[in-house]
Protein backbone atom coordinates (compact mmCIF):
# COMPACT_ATOMS: atom_id res chain seq x y z
CA UNK A 1 0.00 0.00 0.00
CA UNK A 2 2.71 2.57 0.95
CA UNK A 3 5.09 1.21 -2.50
CA UNK A 4 1.77 2.06 -4.22
CA UNK A 5 1.24 5.10 -2.73
CA UNK A 6 5.05 6.60 -3.06
CA UNK A 7 5.49 5.30 -6.77
CA UNK A 8 1.63 7.27 -7.79
CA UNK A 9 3.67 10.46 -5.68
CA UNK A 10 6.62 9.77 -7.99
CA UNK A 11 4.57 9.82 -11.15
CA UNK A 12 2.16 12.84 -10.30
CA UNK A 13 5.30 14.51 -9.82
CA UNK A 14 7.00 13.36 -13.11
CA UNK A 15 3.56 14.01 -15.07
CA UNK A 16 3.11 17.72 -13.35
CA UNK A 17 7.17 18.51 -14.16
CA UNK A 18 7.13 17.36 -17.53
CA UNK A 19 3.91 19.88 -18.07
CA UNK A 20 5.69 22.36 -17.02
CA UNK A 21 8.45 21.93 -18.90
CA UNK A 22 5.81 21.59 -22.13
CA UNK A 23 4.50 25.08 -20.78
CA UNK A 24 7.91 26.53 -21.48
CA UNK A 25 8.64 24.40 -23.96
CA UNK A 26 5.55 26.30 -26.13
CA UNK A 27 6.13 29.31 -25.08
CA UNK A 28 9.93 29.46 -26.75
CA UNK A 29 7.46 27.68 -30.00
CA UNK A 30 5.43 31.20 -29.51
CA UNK A 31 7.88 33.64 -29.16
CA UNK A 32 7.28 34.89 -32.63
CA UNK A 33 3.99 36.09 -31.40
CA UNK A 34 5.11 39.12 -29.54
CA UNK A 35 5.53 41.03 -32.50
CA UNK A 36 1.16 41.05 -32.11
CA UNK A 37 0.58 44.20 -30.49
CA UNK A 38 -2.18 42.98 -27.73
CA UNK A 39 0.54 40.33 -26.48
CA UNK A 40 3.30 42.80 -26.60
CA UNK A 41 1.37 44.35 -24.24
CA UNK A 42 0.72 41.97 -21.56
CA UNK A 43 4.79 41.05 -22.31
CA UNK A 44 5.62 45.30 -21.20
CA UNK A 45 2.50 44.91 -18.01
CA UNK A 46 4.43 42.08 -16.99
CA UNK A 47 7.40 43.41 -17.44
CA UNK A 48 6.12 46.81 -15.84
CA UNK A 49 4.58 44.78 -12.62
CA UNK A 50 6.99 42.04 -12.03
CA UNK A 51 10.06 44.00 -13.18
CA UNK A 52 9.94 47.59 -12.80
CA UNK A 53 7.72 47.85 -9.93
CA UNK A 54 9.85 45.74 -8.39
CA UNK A 55 13.02 47.28 -8.89
CA UNK A 56 13.01 50.16 -5.56
CA UNK A 57 12.36 47.46 -3.04
CA UNK A 58 14.96 44.94 -5.01
CA UNK A 59 17.81 47.40 -4.68
CA UNK A 60 17.08 48.52 -1.05
CA UNK A 61 16.63 44.63 0.60
CA UNK A 62 19.62 44.05 -2.11
CA UNK A 63 22.10 46.94 -0.40
CA UNK A 64 20.77 45.92 3.23
CA UNK A 65 22.14 42.34 2.62
CA UNK A 66 25.64 43.57 1.17
CA UNK A 67 25.50 45.52 4.50
CA UNK A 68 24.97 42.21 6.62
CA UNK A 69 27.53 39.70 4.65
CA UNK A 70 30.19 42.68 4.77
CA UNK A 71 29.70 43.13 8.34
CA UNK A 72 29.60 39.50 9.31
CA UNK A 73 32.97 38.85 6.94
CA UNK A 74 35.24 41.21 8.45
CA UNK A 75 34.28 40.38 12.05
CA UNK A 76 35.20 36.92 10.72
CA UNK A 77 38.56 37.65 8.97
CA UNK A 78 39.02 41.33 10.49
CA UNK A 79 40.51 44.49 8.60
CA UNK A 80 43.70 43.20 7.10
CA UNK A 81 42.17 40.95 4.52
CA UNK A 82 40.79 43.49 1.77
CA UNK A 83 41.40 40.64 -0.79
CA UNK A 84 39.91 37.93 0.69
CA UNK A 85 37.15 40.31 1.96
CA UNK A 86 36.46 41.19 -1.76
CA UNK A 87 36.40 37.82 -2.49
CA UNK A 88 34.10 36.12 -0.31
CA UNK A 89 31.34 39.43 -0.96
CA UNK A 90 31.80 37.85 -4.37
CA UNK A 91 31.20 34.54 -4.07
CA UNK A 92 28.42 34.55 -1.61
CA UNK A 93 26.42 37.47 -3.71
CA UNK A 94 27.02 36.43 -7.09
CA UNK A 95 27.15 32.93 -6.76
CA UNK A 96 24.45 32.22 -4.22
CA UNK A 97 22.34 35.17 -2.57
CA UNK A 98 21.91 37.60 -5.61
CA UNK A 99 19.63 34.98 -7.51
CA UNK A 100 18.43 33.06 -4.53
CA UNK A 101 16.97 36.24 -2.88
CA UNK A 102 15.91 37.77 -6.01
CA UNK A 103 13.90 35.13 -6.95
CA UNK A 104 12.57 34.73 -3.93
CA UNK A 105 11.47 38.67 -3.67
CA UNK A 106 10.21 37.38 -7.19
CA UNK A 107 7.47 35.00 -6.01
CA UNK A 108 6.94 36.75 -3.11
CA UNK A 109 5.38 39.71 -5.44
CA UNK A 110 4.85 38.23 -8.49
CA UNK A 111 3.33 34.52 -8.25
CA UNK A 112 0.55 35.09 -6.03
CA UNK A 113 -0.27 38.15 -8.96
CA UNK A 114 -0.23 35.49 -11.43
CA UNK A 115 -1.78 32.70 -10.37
CA UNK A 116 -4.59 34.26 -8.67
CA UNK A 117 -5.17 36.48 -11.96
CA UNK A 118 -4.71 33.51 -14.38
CA UNK A 119 -7.47 31.73 -11.41
CA UNK A 120 -9.99 34.22 -11.77
CA UNK A 121 -10.00 34.45 -15.64
CA UNK A 122 -10.46 30.86 -15.94
CA UNK A 123 -13.54 30.88 -13.37
CA UNK A 124 -14.87 33.64 -14.75
CA UNK A 125 -14.96 31.77 -18.38
CA UNK A 126 -12.70 34.68 -19.88
CA UNK A 127 -10.14 32.16 -20.85
CA UNK A 128 -13.10 30.28 -23.07
CA UNK A 129 -14.26 33.85 -23.91
CA UNK A 130 -10.71 34.65 -25.02
CA UNK A 131 -10.86 31.04 -27.18
CA UNK A 132 -13.64 31.90 -28.85
CA UNK A 133 -12.24 35.15 -30.43
CA UNK A 134 -9.80 32.39 -31.95
CA UNK A 135 -7.16 33.87 -29.87
CA UNK A 136 -4.68 31.17 -28.17
CA UNK A 137 -4.63 31.42 -24.66
CA UNK A 138 -0.95 30.01 -24.43
CA UNK A 139 0.00 32.72 -27.26
CA UNK A 140 -1.82 35.53 -25.46
CA UNK A 141 -1.71 34.93 -21.57
CA UNK A 142 1.19 32.12 -20.80
CA UNK A 143 4.23 33.06 -23.12
CA UNK A 144 4.28 36.78 -22.41
CA UNK A 145 4.02 35.95 -18.85
CA UNK A 146 6.75 33.48 -18.95
CA UNK A 147 9.10 35.96 -20.82
CA UNK A 148 8.44 38.93 -19.37
CA UNK A 149 8.87 37.03 -15.58
CA UNK A 150 12.18 35.40 -16.52
CA UNK A 151 13.31 38.66 -18.41
CA UNK A 152 12.80 40.68 -14.94
CA UNK A 153 14.56 37.79 -12.99
CA UNK A 154 17.43 38.43 -14.96
CA UNK A 155 17.35 42.01 -14.68
CA UNK A 156 16.25 42.03 -10.76
CA UNK A 157 19.13 39.76 -10.23
CA UNK A 158 21.86 41.62 -11.53
CA UNK A 159 20.63 45.18 -10.11
CA UNK A 160 20.62 43.15 -6.37
CA UNK A 161 23.94 42.02 -6.99
CA UNK A 162 24.73 45.45 -8.00
CA UNK A 163 23.34 46.68 -5.21
CA UNK A 164 24.68 44.17 -3.00
CA UNK A 165 28.35 44.63 -3.79
CA UNK A 166 27.83 48.85 -3.58
CA UNK A 167 26.46 48.35 -0.36
CA UNK A 168 28.96 46.70 0.97
CA UNK A 169 31.56 48.81 -0.33
CA UNK A 170 29.53 52.06 1.42
CA UNK A 171 29.32 50.58 4.76
CA UNK A 172 33.07 49.54 4.96
CA UNK A 173 33.99 52.76 3.50
CA UNK A 174 32.13 54.87 5.76
CA UNK A 175 32.38 52.52 8.81
CA UNK A 176 35.98 51.26 8.61
CA UNK A 177 37.63 53.40 6.72
CA UNK A 178 38.65 51.03 3.85
CA UNK A 179 39.37 52.24 1.03
CA UNK A 180 37.79 50.74 -2.54
CA UNK A 181 40.90 49.68 -4.32
CA UNK A 182 41.81 47.58 -1.19
CA UNK A 183 38.49 45.47 -2.42
CA UNK A 184 38.82 45.74 -5.85
CA UNK A 185 41.43 43.48 -6.12
CA UNK A 186 39.80 40.93 -4.51
CA UNK A 187 36.53 41.12 -6.33
CA UNK A 188 38.00 41.64 -10.02
CA UNK A 189 40.38 38.62 -9.07
CA UNK A 190 37.22 36.49 -7.94
CA UNK A 191 34.41 37.57 -10.52
CA UNK A 192 34.79 35.29 -13.38
CA UNK A 193 33.09 34.07 -16.62
CA UNK A 194 32.24 31.45 -14.45
CA UNK A 195 30.92 33.55 -11.74
CA UNK A 196 28.52 36.07 -13.76
CA UNK A 197 27.18 32.80 -15.99
CA UNK A 198 26.48 30.94 -12.78
CA UNK A 199 23.91 33.58 -11.83
CA UNK A 200 22.71 34.20 -15.08
CA UNK A 201 21.79 30.74 -15.95
CA UNK A 202 20.30 30.61 -12.06
CA UNK A 203 18.27 33.59 -12.25
CA UNK A 204 17.17 32.52 -15.90
CA UNK A 205 16.23 29.15 -14.76
CA UNK A 206 14.44 30.77 -11.79
CA UNK A 207 12.47 32.91 -13.63
CA UNK A 208 11.18 29.91 -16.04
CA UNK A 209 10.55 27.88 -13.33
CA UNK A 210 8.30 30.66 -11.02
CA UNK A 211 6.38 31.64 -14.13
CA UNK A 212 5.96 28.06 -15.34
CA UNK A 213 4.66 27.12 -11.60
CA UNK A 214 2.42 30.46 -11.47
CA UNK A 215 0.94 29.72 -14.94
CA UNK A 216 -0.38 26.24 -14.48
CA UNK A 217 -1.30 26.69 -11.00
CA UNK A 218 -3.45 29.31 -12.26
CA UNK A 219 -4.90 27.54 -15.00
CA UNK A 220 -5.83 24.53 -13.08
CA UNK A 221 -8.25 27.02 -11.07
CA UNK A 222 -11.39 25.46 -12.64
CA UNK A 223 -14.78 24.99 -10.29
CA UNK A 224 -14.55 27.67 -7.43
CA UNK A 225 -13.48 30.95 -5.64
CA UNK A 226 -12.25 29.10 -3.11
CA UNK A 227 -9.61 27.23 -5.13
CA UNK A 228 -7.78 30.25 -6.15
CA UNK A 229 -6.03 31.27 -2.48
CA UNK A 230 -5.27 27.05 -2.78
CA UNK A 231 -3.50 27.63 -5.77
CA UNK A 232 -1.65 30.49 -5.13
CA UNK A 233 -0.42 28.76 -1.91
CA UNK A 234 0.13 25.74 -4.13
CA UNK A 235 2.23 28.05 -6.69
CA UNK A 236 4.46 30.06 -4.16
CA UNK A 237 5.66 26.70 -2.30
CA UNK A 238 6.59 24.74 -5.53
CA UNK A 239 8.20 27.80 -6.75
CA UNK A 240 10.40 28.36 -3.66
CA UNK A 241 10.98 24.28 -4.09
CA UNK A 242 12.46 24.24 -7.78
CA UNK A 243 14.00 27.06 -7.04
CA UNK A 244 15.86 25.50 -4.30
CA UNK A 245 16.40 22.54 -6.07
CA UNK A 246 18.14 24.51 -9.27
CA UNK A 247 20.32 26.62 -7.10
CA UNK A 248 21.38 23.06 -5.43
CA UNK A 249 21.83 21.26 -8.81
CA UNK A 250 23.69 24.33 -10.56
CA UNK A 251 25.61 25.05 -7.73
CA UNK A 252 26.95 21.18 -7.52
CA UNK A 253 27.92 20.94 -11.22
CA UNK A 254 29.88 24.17 -11.30
CA UNK A 255 31.35 24.52 -8.08
CA UNK A 256 31.68 20.51 -7.14
CA UNK B 1 -22.39 27.41 -42.71
CA UNK B 2 -23.35 25.45 -39.57
CA UNK B 3 -24.37 22.27 -40.05
CA UNK B 4 -24.53 19.33 -37.67
CA UNK B 5 -25.00 15.74 -38.65
CA UNK B 6 -26.95 13.07 -36.00
CA UNK B 7 -24.86 14.91 -33.13
CA UNK B 8 -25.28 13.36 -29.55
CA UNK B 9 -24.23 15.00 -26.43
CA UNK B 10 -25.51 13.33 -23.37
CA UNK B 11 -28.65 15.82 -21.54
CA UNK B 12 -28.61 17.78 -25.08
CA UNK B 13 -28.70 16.39 -28.28
CA UNK B 14 -29.92 12.57 -29.62
CA UNK B 15 -28.91 11.88 -33.24
CA UNK B 16 -30.19 15.74 -33.95
CA UNK B 17 -29.49 17.62 -37.61
CA UNK B 18 -29.76 21.08 -38.19
CA UNK B 19 -28.37 23.50 -41.21
CA UNK B 20 -27.95 26.67 -41.78
CA UNK B 21 -26.28 27.88 -45.12
CA UNK B 22 -25.08 31.15 -46.18
CA UNK B 23 -26.59 34.36 -45.63
CA UNK B 24 -29.37 32.91 -43.27
CA UNK B 25 -30.74 34.81 -39.93
CA UNK B 26 -32.35 31.99 -37.78
CA UNK B 27 -33.21 31.79 -34.30
CA UNK B 28 -32.95 28.63 -31.85
CA UNK B 29 -34.75 28.74 -28.93
CA UNK B 30 -33.70 26.24 -26.15
CA UNK B 31 -35.64 25.01 -23.11
CA UNK B 32 -33.08 25.99 -20.44
CA UNK B 33 -29.89 28.33 -20.16
CA UNK B 34 -27.91 25.32 -19.66
CA UNK B 35 -28.96 23.86 -22.66
CA UNK B 36 -28.62 26.96 -24.64
CA UNK B 37 -25.24 27.38 -23.27
CA UNK B 38 -24.03 24.01 -23.73
CA UNK B 39 -25.05 24.37 -27.29
CA UNK B 40 -23.01 27.04 -28.00
CA UNK B 41 -20.35 25.15 -26.53
CA UNK B 42 -20.58 22.70 -29.17
CA UNK B 43 -20.71 25.26 -32.10
CA UNK B 44 -17.74 27.28 -30.71
CA UNK B 45 -15.67 23.74 -30.00
CA UNK B 46 -15.60 24.54 -26.57
CA UNK B 47 -17.06 20.81 -25.85
CA UNK B 48 -16.98 18.13 -28.39
CA UNK B 49 -20.11 15.52 -29.13
CA UNK B 50 -20.16 12.41 -28.04
CA UNK B 51 -20.81 11.33 -31.89
CA UNK B 52 -21.87 12.89 -35.25
CA UNK B 53 -20.38 15.66 -36.46
CA UNK B 54 -20.65 19.83 -36.27
CA UNK B 55 -19.85 22.02 -39.36
CA UNK B 56 -18.70 25.03 -39.32
CA UNK B 57 -17.54 26.64 -42.62
CA UNK B 58 -17.78 23.44 -44.07
CA UNK B 59 -15.19 22.12 -41.07
CA UNK B 60 -15.75 19.39 -39.22
CA UNK B 61 -14.65 21.44 -36.04
CA UNK B 62 -14.25 18.08 -33.96
CA UNK B 63 -11.56 16.68 -36.01
CA UNK B 64 -9.48 19.41 -36.90
CA UNK B 65 -6.37 20.25 -35.27
CA UNK B 66 -6.61 23.52 -32.49
CA UNK B 67 -5.03 26.05 -34.87
CA UNK B 68 -7.65 24.85 -37.65
CA UNK B 69 -10.47 25.68 -35.28
CA UNK B 70 -8.70 28.83 -34.32
CA UNK B 71 -8.63 29.87 -37.92
CA UNK B 72 -12.92 28.81 -38.32
CA UNK B 73 -13.03 30.58 -34.86
CA UNK B 74 -11.63 34.03 -35.86
CA UNK B 75 -14.39 34.09 -38.64
CA UNK B 76 -16.82 33.94 -36.43
CA UNK B 77 -18.21 36.56 -33.82
CA UNK B 78 -19.88 35.43 -30.80
CA UNK B 79 -21.75 38.02 -28.33
CA UNK B 80 -22.31 36.66 -24.89
CA UNK B 81 -24.95 37.42 -22.77
CA UNK B 82 -22.71 38.95 -19.90
CA UNK B 83 -20.44 40.87 -22.79
CA UNK B 84 -17.43 37.88 -22.26
CA UNK B 85 -15.27 40.89 -21.49
CA UNK B 86 -11.79 40.06 -19.95
CA UNK B 87 -11.66 42.24 -16.91
CA UNK B 88 -7.87 43.46 -16.94
CA UNK B 89 -8.18 45.08 -20.04
CA UNK B 90 -10.02 48.19 -20.32
CA UNK B 91 -12.71 48.89 -22.27
CA UNK B 92 -11.38 50.11 -25.53
CA UNK B 93 -8.35 47.15 -25.08
CA UNK B 94 -11.33 44.54 -25.11
CA UNK B 95 -12.98 46.03 -28.17
CA UNK B 96 -9.93 46.41 -29.94
CA UNK B 97 -8.34 42.96 -28.81
CA UNK B 98 -9.50 40.53 -31.84
CA UNK B 99 -9.34 43.14 -34.03
CA UNK B 100 -5.79 43.46 -32.78
CA UNK B 101 -4.66 40.29 -32.52
CA UNK B 102 -5.93 39.41 -36.26
CA UNK B 103 -6.39 42.01 -38.57
CA UNK B 104 -3.25 44.35 -39.73
CA UNK B 105 -5.57 47.79 -39.90
CA UNK B 106 -3.06 50.62 -38.32
CA UNK B 107 -4.29 52.04 -34.99
CA UNK B 108 -5.83 55.15 -36.41
CA UNK B 109 -8.18 53.12 -38.27
CA UNK B 110 -9.03 50.69 -35.60
CA UNK B 111 -9.88 53.46 -33.04
CA UNK B 112 -12.04 55.00 -36.52
CA UNK B 113 -14.08 51.77 -36.89
CA UNK B 114 -14.49 51.27 -32.84
CA UNK B 115 -16.50 54.98 -32.74
CA UNK B 116 -18.31 54.23 -35.30
CA UNK B 117 -19.98 51.04 -34.27
CA UNK B 118 -20.16 52.55 -30.43
CA UNK B 119 -21.70 55.64 -32.16
CA UNK B 120 -24.15 53.39 -33.92
CA UNK B 121 -25.02 51.36 -30.37
CA UNK B 122 -25.25 54.38 -29.00
CA UNK B 123 -22.59 54.38 -26.72
CA UNK B 124 -20.89 56.96 -25.30
CA UNK B 125 -19.81 56.14 -21.37
CA UNK B 126 -15.59 56.22 -20.97
CA UNK B 127 -13.70 54.03 -22.76
CA UNK B 128 -10.52 54.21 -20.51
CA UNK B 129 -12.54 52.21 -17.64
CA UNK B 130 -12.33 48.68 -16.31
CA UNK B 131 -15.11 46.76 -17.30
CA UNK B 132 -15.87 45.61 -13.92
CA UNK B 133 -18.08 48.08 -12.37
CA UNK B 134 -20.03 48.71 -15.71
CA UNK B 135 -23.62 47.27 -15.54
CA UNK B 136 -24.34 44.00 -17.35
CA UNK B 137 -26.57 45.95 -20.60
CA UNK B 138 -23.63 48.28 -21.20
CA UNK B 139 -20.82 44.89 -20.94
CA UNK B 140 -23.88 43.31 -23.52
CA UNK B 141 -23.53 46.47 -25.75
CA UNK B 142 -19.84 46.23 -25.86
CA UNK B 143 -19.64 42.32 -26.58
CA UNK B 144 -21.95 43.19 -29.32
CA UNK B 145 -19.76 46.33 -30.82
CA UNK B 146 -16.71 43.76 -30.51
CA UNK B 147 -18.04 41.07 -32.41
CA UNK B 148 -19.65 43.51 -35.20
CA UNK B 149 -16.11 45.82 -35.22
CA UNK B 150 -14.69 41.89 -36.57
CA UNK B 151 -16.85 41.67 -39.32
CA UNK B 152 -17.36 37.78 -38.93
CA UNK B 153 -18.79 35.94 -41.94
CA UNK B 154 -21.10 34.33 -39.21
CA UNK B 155 -22.24 35.64 -36.00
CA UNK B 156 -23.85 34.10 -32.99
CA UNK B 157 -25.81 35.99 -30.15
CA UNK B 158 -26.34 34.66 -26.76
CA UNK B 159 -29.52 36.39 -25.80
CA UNK B 160 -28.12 39.72 -26.21
CA UNK B 161 -31.47 41.44 -25.76
CA UNK B 162 -32.45 39.82 -22.27
CA UNK B 163 -32.61 43.07 -19.66
CA UNK B 164 -32.33 45.67 -22.23
CA UNK B 165 -34.45 48.91 -21.91
CA UNK B 166 -36.96 49.05 -24.95
CA UNK B 167 -34.99 51.78 -26.27
CA UNK B 168 -31.26 50.16 -26.27
CA UNK B 169 -33.34 47.10 -27.15
CA UNK B 170 -34.26 48.51 -30.14
CA UNK B 171 -31.24 50.60 -30.75
CA UNK B 172 -29.83 47.28 -30.47
CA UNK B 173 -32.22 45.21 -32.66
CA UNK B 174 -31.27 47.97 -35.26
CA UNK B 175 -27.81 47.11 -35.07
CA UNK B 176 -27.93 43.24 -35.34
CA UNK B 177 -30.72 43.18 -38.44
CA UNK B 178 -28.27 46.48 -40.38
CA UNK B 179 -25.20 44.05 -39.76
CA UNK B 180 -26.29 41.01 -41.04
CA UNK B 181 -27.92 43.11 -44.09
CA UNK B 182 -24.62 44.76 -44.63
CA UNK B 183 -22.85 41.84 -46.29
CA UNK B 184 -23.79 39.31 -48.87
CA UNK B 185 -24.10 35.64 -47.10
CA UNK B 186 -23.78 36.36 -43.78
CA UNK B 187 -25.07 34.28 -41.73
CA UNK B 188 -26.37 34.85 -38.11
CA UNK B 189 -27.58 32.80 -35.57
CA UNK B 190 -29.45 33.94 -32.47
CA UNK B 191 -29.80 31.61 -29.08
CA UNK B 192 -32.51 32.33 -26.61
CA UNK B 193 -34.61 30.62 -23.87
CA UNK B 194 -38.02 32.85 -24.56
CA UNK B 195 -39.74 33.75 -27.46
CA UNK B 196 -39.36 37.33 -26.29
CA UNK B 197 -35.63 37.63 -27.00
CA UNK B 198 -35.94 37.39 -30.59
CA UNK B 199 -39.38 39.51 -30.87
CA UNK B 200 -38.09 42.31 -33.48
CA UNK B 201 -35.34 39.99 -35.18
CA UNK B 202 -35.58 39.65 -38.90
CA UNK B 203 -34.99 35.83 -38.31
CA UNK B 204 -36.62 33.85 -41.43
CA UNK B 205 -36.78 30.66 -38.88
CA UNK B 206 -37.07 29.91 -35.86
CA UNK B 207 -35.99 26.39 -34.29
CA UNK B 208 -37.38 24.99 -30.98
CA UNK B 209 -34.12 22.82 -29.18
CA UNK B 210 -36.45 20.13 -27.63
CA UNK B 211 -35.49 16.94 -26.54
CA UNK B 212 -32.62 16.45 -28.37
CA UNK B 213 -33.71 17.63 -31.51
CA UNK B 214 -33.94 20.92 -33.26
CA UNK B 215 -38.23 21.48 -34.36
CA UNK B 216 -39.02 24.16 -36.74
CA UNK B 217 -41.22 26.38 -35.30
CA UNK B 218 -44.33 27.36 -38.15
Amino acid sequence: MKTKRITESILDTTLYLSDLFNLILNAFKNLHFLKISPVRTVFFRQIYFAGIETFGKMVVIGMLIGVVIITQIINLVGLGSAVLTGKILIWVVVRELGPLLAAIIIIARSVTAISSELGAMNIENEIENIEIMGIDPSRYLIMPRVFALTLSAVMLTFYFELAAIFGGIAVTSVFWAVPFEQYSKGMLSSLTITELSVSLIKSLLFGMAIAAVSCSQGLKVRKSITQIPQATTRATIQSLFLVFIFDGIITFIFFI
Amino acid sequence: MIKLECASLKGLLECASFSMPEGDFCAVLAETDFDKNLFLRVLTGLTRLDSGKVFIFGKEISSITYAELGEVRKKMGVVLNRGGLVSNLKVWENLMLPLAYHASLSYKDMEEKMMNVLNNLGYNDDLNMLPGPLPTYKKKLLGLARAILTEPDLIIYDSVFDGLSSDIRNRALEAVNAFHEEKKGRASLFLATSEGSVKGLMAERVYVLKKGNFYERN
